[in-house]
C-alpha cells in the first residue's frame, strides 16, 4: 500500500538543459524475504538534473543503496520508472542496461574496491577494457591526472593510502565519461580529513565534468559542499533541503 | 578308514560287484583243466592265460621273547584284458595284494590292501628277476629260499623263507576241483613247510623272529561254481613234521559241495590226497560275528582224517581277524593253532585258517 | 573452550553448509581408495592367491618330481617300490579346448586306480559310483565338471593339441572350492595317448610321512632319484609362478596409488582454501580461548571424517570395480603367464584394513600443511573488517630449491639397483620427481604467467588479463591446481610414452624376429605356459609341398629354473632365414651366433631370462632333462619381447638328443621364390585336413601379437582415466570455490560495465590457462617419468630393454582431450559466476 503522494522532488540543471539527468517516477522498490516482503522504496519520485552534486541521507536501511542500485540501472524498480539520461531503463534487456551503464554511469564504493592484481592505471581504464576500448592508456592517464595522482600510474593498490584508493576509484568510475556518479558511502573508510578532501574533489568534478553526483553519506561536512540534501526515511523521501 | 561301518559295508558289496563287472570276459582266459605239465620255477611266475591268479603267504613266528605274531601276504592278479597294447599303462591286469599282522599276544590285528595297476614297474611279476610285487610289497622266489618285504607305516615284515618240504601240486590230475563241471578248479600248487626268520616291525617296534610259513599259489579261471557261496580253509603244520590242509566249498543251501578236499604232506614230503570222504572239517559253535561286516564266523573247528589216525580241534588266539577289503570281498584269515592226537600220540600244529563268504552282501556273490 | 564446541564451530557447521565442497572431498578419498582396493582385490584374485589350473585335484602331497619335457614314466615305478610308505601320484597336465565353447580348461590325467589306495585323495564320482572301473582302457572316457556337461553319457568335443576328438562324459567329479572352473580328467593311459607324451609324466607328486622330518626325506629321495630329475617342494610351480606375477602386481599397484595422489593434490586444495575462508571464525575460536592445537586437530579431525567416509563408500565401489578388473587382468594373466581360473574376489579384514589406513592416510597428510596454517591464525582476524583476498606468501625461492634438491635425488635413485626383484628405487625416484615438480611450480608459474597474460590478453582481450592477473594473485592456490592436474596429466604422459615405446620396439622386433611368409600352429587360445603340439608327421608332409623353400619346427617347454618360470625351446636351423633376424645384446650378426648353437651342447638366451637368472654368455646351464642333467654353454643373449618369462633356446638337433619327441610346437614355413602365397596356403591347409590347426600368415601375426599386447594395457588405461577424473573433478570444484571466493569482484565488474557473458568467458579462460600450466608442467614431468618407467622400472621388473619413442598421434589426441575435459570442467562454475546477483554480492562484509 503506498503512501499519499510525497514531496515529489525535482531539482533541475544549473545550466539550461531540459531533460533531468535522472528521474524516478513513483518508484517502488520490494524485496522478497524468507518471511514477508520488504519495500526498500515506498512510491519515490525524484529528479536531478545535469551536474548537480546532491547528496542522499538518512539511517542505514531507509533505502539509500536501494536508490542508488536503481539509479545506476543495476536494477529493476517494481512499480514506477526510471529513467537514466532520457532512458527509461524497464523496457531494456540485459545487454542493453550493460550498454546502459558502460555509458552513462560510475559508480563509487565505501570499501573502494581495487582490484588488487591489476596497477593502478589497469584499475582506472577496467570499464573502457571491459567495453572494448583499443586504446584505453590515455584515457586512464588523463582520468589520474584530474585527480591529482598521475605519478602512481603504475603502483599497485595495496602500496596506496585509502584516500589515495578512492581517488583512483573515483577516476574509474569517470574514465568513461558518464553522465552520473553514484557514490555509495565514499568517504565511509576515511579519516575526517581526507575524507573532506574527497567530497571536495567529488564537488570539482561535479561542477567541472558537468556530471550529476548522487552521493548516499553520513559525513556531516558535506552541507556545504552540496547542492541539496535528500533525507530519506523507511523507504520514502522525508525531507529535501537545497542550498 | 574314515567310513562308517554302513557305508563300508555298501562299497563293499558294490565294489564287489564292481570287481565283477570288471573281469575280463572269461571266454577269453583259459580254464583249469588236467593234464598241465607243471615246470619250475617257470610256474612259480606269472600265468597270464589264467584270469585269476594269486601267491598266499602265511606264517606263525615268534620273537626270542615270546611274542607271538601270525602274518598274511597275498599277491592277486586280476585279468581285465588280453588286447595287444604295449603302453605300460595300459590295464591288462588288475593287481591287488592283501597284508596283516596279527599280533596274537598283544591281542591286536593290522591289516592294510592296495590295488594297483601294472604301470611301469608299478605292481606286477617278473620271471626274469623271480619278483612279485605291488608297489613296495614284493615276494622273491629264489631257488632255494624266498624273501618276503611289506611295509605299511603302522607294521611291517622282512622274512626270508627256506623251504624245508618240496613244492607240492595239490589236487588230482594237476588241478585242484573246487566243483562239478569243466573248468571249476584251479591249477594250485603249495609249499608247505617254509622255515622263517627275520623281522617284524608294529607300531616303532622291532621284532627278531623265527618260525614257519606256507605259501599257497593258485592260478585259473572261474573255479568256483555259481550256486557256490564261499569256502572254509585250513592249513596245519605239526610238530612232528607232518603238514594238513583241508577246504570246503561250501553251498548257498547250506550243503558242503563233494568236490571239498585236502592233501597231507608227511615227515618225508610224501603227498596223500584226501577227498571229501577222506577227511572231516567241522565247526563248533563258537562264532564270532564281525562288527563290520556282520558276518559270523566259527572260530572252531573239529577236523579229522581217519585215514591218518589224526584227529583235533583248531582255534585261534586272537578272535578278530578278518580283513576288511574295499575292493574285494571281505574274509577272516587267521593264525591258529591245533591240538590234534594222531594214532593216541598228542600233537600241536600251528597254521592258518581262512573262511570266505561269510561277510554281509556276500552270500549272492560269487569269486570268480 | 571445548573441543568438541570449537570442532562443531569450526568444522561441522561449515561441513553441512557447504555440501558441495564437502561432497567434492568425500568423493576424491572414495574413488582414491576405491581404485587402490580395487586393484589390490583384483590382483590378488587373478594372480596372488591364484593356483594353476593344473593343479586342479592335486592332493595334499609334499614333494614334487619334475624334469624338462616331462619325467620319464620309469621313476614312478622306481618311487613305488622304495621301501618306505610314500604316496606315489603320476599326473599328466595338459591343457584342452572345448571345442563348443572355445573355453580352454587343464586336462588331467591320473591314475585313478592308484587314487582309490587313499581314500585323502580325491575320489572320481561319489562314494557309490562304481562307473569309474568300467571305463578302465577306454580312451575315450572322461571325467569333468557338471559345468561342462550335465549328462553321463553326452560326448564332449575336445581340441588336444592339434586334433580334435569327442569325448564321453563318464562320470562327474567334484569342483574343488579352490580351483573353480571346468577341468577334464581321464585315466593316465588315455591322457598320455591324448597329449602324445609316450613314456613321460608331467610331475610325479609324493607325500610322505611326518617322521623323519621333511629335510630328511628330501635327501633320502633325491639320493634314488637320478639326475635330470627335479624334487621339489609342493607348490613351487605355484609359487614359482606367483613369484614371476609379484612383479607385474606391484607395478599395477604403484598405478592405482597415482589417483590417491591426485586426490590427496585435491584435499589439500580443499582444505588450503577452506582454511582462507574460516579465517574469521578461527580468529574468532581462538579470541575465545581455544589453542592452537585445538585448531590443528579440529582439521586433522575433519579430514579424518573424511577419510573413514570416504573408505566406507570405497569399500563397496572397490569390490564393484575389483569384479571387473578380475576379468581383465586375469586375460592377461592367462595369455601372458600360466593358465589359472581367477580366485573370487573377496573383501577381507586385511583389506579393509589396509583401505582405512590409505584413506585416512592420505586425507590427513593432506590436510596437515593447511591444518598447520589454521593453527598460527591470531585471534585478531575476528576483528577482521571487510574480506581481503589474503594471499599467503609463497616461498618462491626456497621451494624451487628443494625441487632441485629432489631432482638430484630422483637422478641418484634411479641409478641404484633392484631390491629384492623389485625396482624400489625406481618407485622412489618417481616419487621424487613428482614431488620436485609439486615444488617447482610456483616458481614456474610466475615465470610463465606474465608471458601467457601478455599472449592471451592479445588474442583473448581484458578477460584474458584479469584470469592471468587473479591465478597469478593467488599463487600458492594456483600452484596446488596445476600440481594435481600435472601430475595426473604427467602419469598419461609417462604411460602412454612407455607403453608407445614398447609397442614400437615390439613391432620392429616382430618385424625382425618373425621373417617367415606363414605360421602354423594348433588352433585355440595362446597361453603363457601352454604349448600344444603338432604331429611330425604333419611337418614332414609340408615340408614336402611344392612352393615351400623350406620350414622351421620350433618347439616349447614350459620348465622352471631357480624357482621362476621359464621356457625351454628349439628351433629349427637348417633354413638359412631362420639364421637371421635375432638380434643379440652382444651385437653379433644373428647368423655367426646361431651357427654356433648348433655345434655342440650351447644355448642361447633371452634378455629376460638373463636378466633374471644373472646369467651372461660364457656361463654354463645345468637343466634337469629326464633321465640325465644335461649342460649348455650360453653363446649368445637375444632381445626378446615375446615372453617374460626367459628362454633358452636350442638348436633342434640338440634338444632331440635329450628329449626325442619329435612333435613342434609351430612351424614357421617359407615360401620358395616366386611362389603364391594363397595357393601355398590351400595346399598346406589340405595337407593339415582332419587337424586342429591355425595358419598364419606373416602380417596377421603380428596384428595378433600386437592385440595381445594392447589387452595387457587396458587395465593401466583405465587407472589413468580414473586419475584424469579426480584431477577434472578437482579443477571443477576448485573453480567453483574460486567463484565463491571472488564473488564480489565479479559483482565488482558487473558495475564496472562487464556482460554477464564475460564474466563467463573470465572463468572459462581460468580453467584454460590452469589447463595450460598443467599440460606444459605434465608433459615435462611425464616425460622424466617416463625415462624412469623405461630404463629403470621396466627393466628391473621383467627385463627387456625398451626403445624411447614418441607415440606423437597418442599423446598430442590425449592431451588435447585433457585440456578440453579441463576447460569444459569451467562450464558450470561459470554459469555460477554468471547468474551471481551483483548487488547481493558487493555488499557483503
Amino acid at each position: 500500500m503506498s503512501s499519499p503522494d510525497t514531496s515529489s522532488f525535482s531539482f533541475p540543471a544549473q545550466s539550461g538543459s531540459r531533460q533531468p539527468t535522472l528521474s524516478l517516477e513513483s518508484v517502488i522498490k520490494d524485496y522478497t524475504t524468507e518471511t514477508e516482503p520488504v519495500r526498500a522504496l515506498d512510491n519515490v519520485s525524484l529528479q536531478i538534473g545535469t551536474g548537480r552534486f546532491v547528496a542522499l541521507v538518512g539511517r542505514s536501511g531507509c533505502g539509500k543503496s536501494t536508490l542508488l542500485h536503481l539509479a545506476g540501472a543495476m536494477d529493476f524498480p517494481t512499480g514506477g520508472r526510471v529513467v537514466l539520461d532520457g532512458v527509461s531503463t524497464d523496457r531494456l534487456t540485459e545487454p542493453e542496461l550493460t550498454q546502459l551503464r558502460r555509458e552513462k554511469v560510475g559508480f563509487v564504493f565505501q570499501s573502494f574496491q581495487l582490484l588488487h592484481t591489476l596497477s593502478v592505471a589497469e584499475n582506472v581504464e577496467l570499464p573502457l577494457l571491459l567495453a572494448g576500448h583499443a586504446h584505453p592508456r590515455p584515457g586512464a592517464l588523463e582520468q589520474l591526472a584530474s585527480v591529482g595522482l598521475a605519478d602512481l600510474a603504475d603502483r599497485m593498490p595495496h602500496q596506496l593510502s585509502g584516500g589515495q584508493m578512492q581517488r583512483v576509484a573515483i577516476a574509474r568510475a569517470l574514465v568513461h565519461g558518464p553522465r552520473i556518479l553514484l557514490a555509495d558511502e565514499p568517504t565511509g573508510n576515511l579519516d575526517s580529513v581526507t575524507g573532506n578532501s574527497i567530497l571536495e574533489l567529488l564537488r570539482r568534478i561535479s561542477s567541472e565534468h558537468n556530471t550529476t553526483i548522487l552521493m548516499a553519506t553520513h559525513n556531516a561536512e558535506f552541507a556545504s559542499l552540496v547542492d541539496a540534501v535528500v533525507r530519506m526515511r523507511d523507504g520514502r523521501i522525508e525531507e529535501v533541503a537545497v542550498r | 578308514m574314515k567310513s562308517s561301518p554302513a557305508r563300508l559295508e555298501r562299497r563293499c558289496a558294490l565294489l564287489l560287484l564292481v570287481f565283477l563287472s570288471i573281469a575280463g570276459k572269461a571266454a577269453d582266459y583259459q580254464l583249469a583243466l588236467p593234464g598241465y605239465h607243471y615246470q619250475f620255477p617257470r610256474d612259480n611266475f606269472n600265468h597270464s592265460a589264467y584270469r585269476t591268479e594269486w601267491w598266499y603267504y602265511t606264517g606263525n613266528v615268534t620273537s626270542s621273547s615270546g611274542h607271538r605274531f601270525g602274518f598274511e601276504l597275498t599277491f592277486f592278479r586280476q585279468g581285465i584284458s588280453l588286447e595287444a597294447n604295449r603302453s605300460p599303462w595300459y590295464v591288462h591286469d588288475l593287481y591287488m595284494a592283501h597284508f596283516a599282522l596279527s599280533d596274537l599276544s598283544g591281542h591286536r590285528y593290522e591289516h592294510a590292501e592296495r590295488i594297483n595297476r601294472a604301470g611301469p614297474g608299478i605292481a606286477g611279476i617278473d620271471a626274469a628277476r623271480q619278483v612279485i610285487w605291488n608297489g613296495n610289497w614284493r615276494a622273491h622266489i629264489g631257488e632255494r629260499s624266498q624273501q618276503l618285504q611289506a611295509i605299511t607305516d603302522a607294521f611291517g615284515i622282512d622274512l626270508s623263507l627256506a623251504s624245508a618240504k618240496p613244492l607240492i601240486v595239490q589236487g588230482r590230475g594237476g588241478i585242484s576241483r573246487k566243483a562239478a563241471g569243466i573248468g571249476h578248479a584251479s591249477h594250485y600248487v603249495s609249499l608247505t613247510r617254509l622255515l622263517t626268520s627275520g623281522s617284524v616291525r608294529l607300531n616303532g617296534a622291532d621284532y627278531r623272529v623265527t618260525g614257519t610259513s606256507w605259501m599257497d599259489h593258485e592260478f585259473f579261471t572261474g573255479s568256483m561254481s555259481s550256486d557256490e557261496s564261499g569256502w572254509d580253509w585250513i592249513s596245519l603244520q605239526f610238530d612232528n613234521n607232518t603238514e594238513l590242509m583241508l577246504y570246503r566249498m561250501r553251498h548257498k543251501d547250506g550243503t558242503i559241495d563233494p568236490f571239498s578236499s585236502g592233501s597231507y604232506v608227511d615227515a618225508s614230503g610224501r603227498t596223500t590226497f584226501l577227498s571229501a570222504s577222506d577227511f572231516s572239517m567241522q565247526p563248533e559253535d563258537d562264532l564270532w560275528m564281525s562288527p563290520k561286516t556282520k558276518g559270523r564266523y566259527p572260530l572252531r573247528w573239529q577236523i579229522s582224517v581217519p585215514r591218518f589216525g589224526l584227529e583235533g580241534t583248531v582255534t585261534t588266539a586272537l578272535r578278530n581277524q578278518e580283513l576288511t577289503s574295499k575292493f574285494g570281498p571281505s574274509y577272516w584269515e587267521g593264525a591258529t593253532v591245533a591240538a590234534a592226537n594222531q594214532s593216541g600220540v598228542s600233537l600241536h600244529g600251528v597254521g592258518y585258517l581262512e573262511m570266505t563268504g561269510y561277510a554281509a552282501g556276500a552270500a549272492n556273490t560269487k569269486f570268480p | 573452550m571445548s573441543h568438541l564446541s570449537i570442532f562443531f564451530r569450526l568444522i561441522v557447521r561449515p561441513m553441512l553448509r557447504e555440501r558441495a565442497r564437502s561432497l567434492l572431498m568425500l568423493s576424491a578419498v572414495a574413488l582414491g581408495v576405491a581404485i587402490v582396493l580395487a586393484i589390490d582385490l583384483a590382483g590378488d584374485a587373478a594372480a596372488g592367491s591364484f593356483h594353476s589350473s593344473l593343479q586342479a585335484l592335486a592332493g595334499d602331497d609334499n614333494f614334487e618330481v619334475t624334469a624338462d619335457g616331462g619325467v620319464p614314466e620309469s621313476i614312478v615305478g622306481d618311487l613305488a617300490r622304495l621301501p618306505w610308505p610314500i604316496r606315489v601320484t603320476p599326473r599328466i597336465e595338459d591343457h584342452a579346448t572345448v571345442a563348443a565353447s572355445g573355453e580352454t580348461i587343464p586336462l588331467i590325467g591320473i591314475d585313478f586306480i592308484a587314487q582309490a589306495n587313499d581314500p585323502d585323495e580325491v575320489q572320481l564320482g561319489a562314494p557309490n559310483d562304481t562307473s569309474i572301473f568300467d571305463d578302465i582302457n577306454s580312451p575315450d572316457a572322461i571325467w569333468t565338471t557338471r559345468s561342462l556337461s550335465d549328462r553321463i553319457g553326452s560326448t564332449v568335443t575336445l581340441v588336444i593339441n592339434d586334433h580334435k576328438h569327442a569325448y564321453t562324459v563318464r562320470g562327474f567329479i567334484p569342483t574343488s572350492a579352490r580351483f573353480g572352473g571346468d577341468v577334464a580328467v581321464m585315466d593316465i593311459d588315455a591322457a598320455q595317448r591324448a597329449t602324445g607324451k609316450a613314456g613321460r609324466v608331467d610331475r610325479i607328486l609324493l607325500k610322505v610321512p611326518d617322521q623323519p622330518g621333511f629335510a630328511e626325506w628330501q635327501q633320502r629321495l633325491l639320493a634314488v632319484l637320478p639326475a635330470g630329475v627335479q624334487l621339489l617342494p609342493q607348490g613351487s610351480e605355484t609359487a614359482a609362478n606367483r613369484r614371476m606375477l609379484a612383479a607385474f602386481r606391484w607395478n599395477l599397484r604403484i598405478l592405482s596409488y597415482i589417483a590417491l595422489l591426485v586426490g590427496a593434490f585435491l584435499i589439500y586444495n580443499t582444505v588450503s582454501v577452506s582454511v582462507v575462508r574460516r579465517r574469521v571464525e578461527i580468529g574468532t575460536v581462538r579470541a575465545l580461548g581455544a589453542c592452537r592445537r585445538a585448531v590443528l586437530l579440529a582439521f586433522l579431525a575433519e579430514a579424518a571424517i573424511f577419510g573413514v567416509a570416504g573408505t566406507l563408500l570405497a569399500l563397496p565401489l572397490g569390490r564393484l570395480l575389483a569384479d571387473g578388473a578380475v576379468r581383465v587382468l586375469s586375460t592377461t594373466v592367462n595369455a601372458l603367464y600360466v593358465s589359472s581360473q581367477p580366485g573370487t574376489v573377496g573383501l577381507s579384514t586385511g583389506s579393509v584394513v589396509m583401505a582405512f589406513i590409505v584413506g585416512i592416510g592420505v586425507a590427513v597428510a593432506s590436510a596437515l600443511a593447511p591444518a598447520r596454517e589454521a593453527a598460527l591464525v591470531p585471534p585478531t582476524e575476528a576483528m577482521a573488517r571487510g574480506r581481503r583476498e589474503y594471499a599467503i606468501r609463497v616461498e618462491r625461492g626456497r621451494d624451487a630449491l628443494l625441487a632441485f634438491l629432489l631432482a638430484i635425488a630422483a637422478a641418484f635413485a634411479a641409478r641404484l639397483p633392484p631390491v629384492g626383484g623389485k625396482p624400489l628405487f625406481g618407485y622412489i625416484a618417481a616419487l621424487l620427481l613428482v614431488a620436485a615438480s609439486a615444488f617447482a611450480i610456483p616458481a614456474l608459474v610466475t615465470v610463465l604467467m606474465p608471458l601467457l597474460s601478455a599472449v592471451l590478453t592479445k588474442l583473448l582481450g581484458v578477460e584474458a588479463l584479469l584470469a592471468a592477473r587473479s591465478l597469478g594473485g593467488s599463487l600458492r592456490r594456483t600452484s596446488v591446481l596445476v600440481a594435481m592436474l600435472s601430475t595426473a596429466i604427467a602419469m598419461m604422459t609417462a604411460v602412454g610414452i612407455m607403453v608407445g615405446s614398447f609397442r614400437q620396439t615390439v613391432v620392429i622386433w616382430m618385424e625382425r624376429q618373425l621373417p617367415a611368409d606363414l605360421y602354423l600352429r594348433p588352433a585355440g587360445e595362446p597361453g603363457g605356459d601352454r604349448f600344444p603340439t603338432i604331429r611330425p608327421e604333419l611337418a614332414d608332409s609340408i615340408a614336402m609341398l611344392p612352393g615351400i623353400a623350406a620350414i622351421s619346427r620350433f618347439r616349447a617347454y614350459q620348465i622352471e629354473y631357480q624357482g621362476l618360470p621359464a621356457i625351454l625351446a628349439s628351433v629349427d636351423l637348417g633354413p638359412s632365414q631362420a639364421r637371421d633376424g635375432t638380434e643379440f645384446l652382444s651385437g653379433r650378426p644373428s647368423s655367426v651366433v646361431l651357427s654356433q648353437l648348433d655345434a655342440g651342447d650351447s644355448a642361447i638366451v633371452s634378455e629376460p631370462f638373463a636378466n633374471k637368472h644373472h646369467v651372461h654368455t660364457g656361463d654354463l646351464l645345468t637343466l634337469p632333462m629326464g633321465v640325465r642333467a644335461a649342460s649348455f654353454r650360453v653363446v649368445g643373449i637375444f632381445y626378446d619381447y615375446g615372453d617374460e618369462a626367459g628362454i633358452v633356446l636350442l638348436a633342434r638337433s640338440t634338444m632331440l638328443r635329450y628329449l626325442p619327441d619329435k612333435a613342434a610346437s609351430s612351424l614357421a614355413i617359407y615360401l620358395a621364390p616366386g611362389a603364391n602365397l594363397e595357393t601355398a596356403r590351400a595346399e598346406i591347409r589340405k595337407a593339415a585336413t582332419g587337424r586342429d590347426v591355425l595358419l598364419l600368415a606373416n602380417g596377421e601375426i603380428r596384428r595378433q601379437g600386437i592385440r595381445t599386447f594392447d589387452q595387457t594395457f587396458a587395465i593401466t588405461y583405465a587407472l589413468e582415466a580414473v586419475a584424469i577424473i579426480v584431477a577434472v573433478l578437482g579443477i571443477a570444484g576448485a573453480l567453483i570455490s574460486i567463484v565463491i571466493d571472488r564473488r564480489r569482484e565479479f559483482g565488482l565488474l558487473r558495475f564496472l560495465g562487464a556482460a554477464s557473458s564475460q564474466i563467463r568467458r573470465l572463468i572459462l579462460i581460468e580453467a584454460g590457462l590452469i589447463g595450460i600450466l598443467a599440460n606444459i608442467v605434465g608433459l615435462a614431468l611425464g616425460y622424466l617419468l617416463s625415462l624412469i618407467l623405461i630404463y629403470v622400472i621396466n627393466k628391473q621388473s621383467f627385463g627387456w630393454t625398451i626403445r624411447f619413442h614418441w607415440p606423437v598421434s597418442v599423446l598430442v589426441a590425449a592431451l588435447s582431450g585433457v585440456y578440453l575435459a579441463t576447460v569444459l570442467a569451467g562450464l558450470y562454475p561459470a554459469s555460477i559466476a554468471q547468474r551471481l546477483n551483483p548487488i547481493e554480492v558487493i555488499h557483503e562484509e
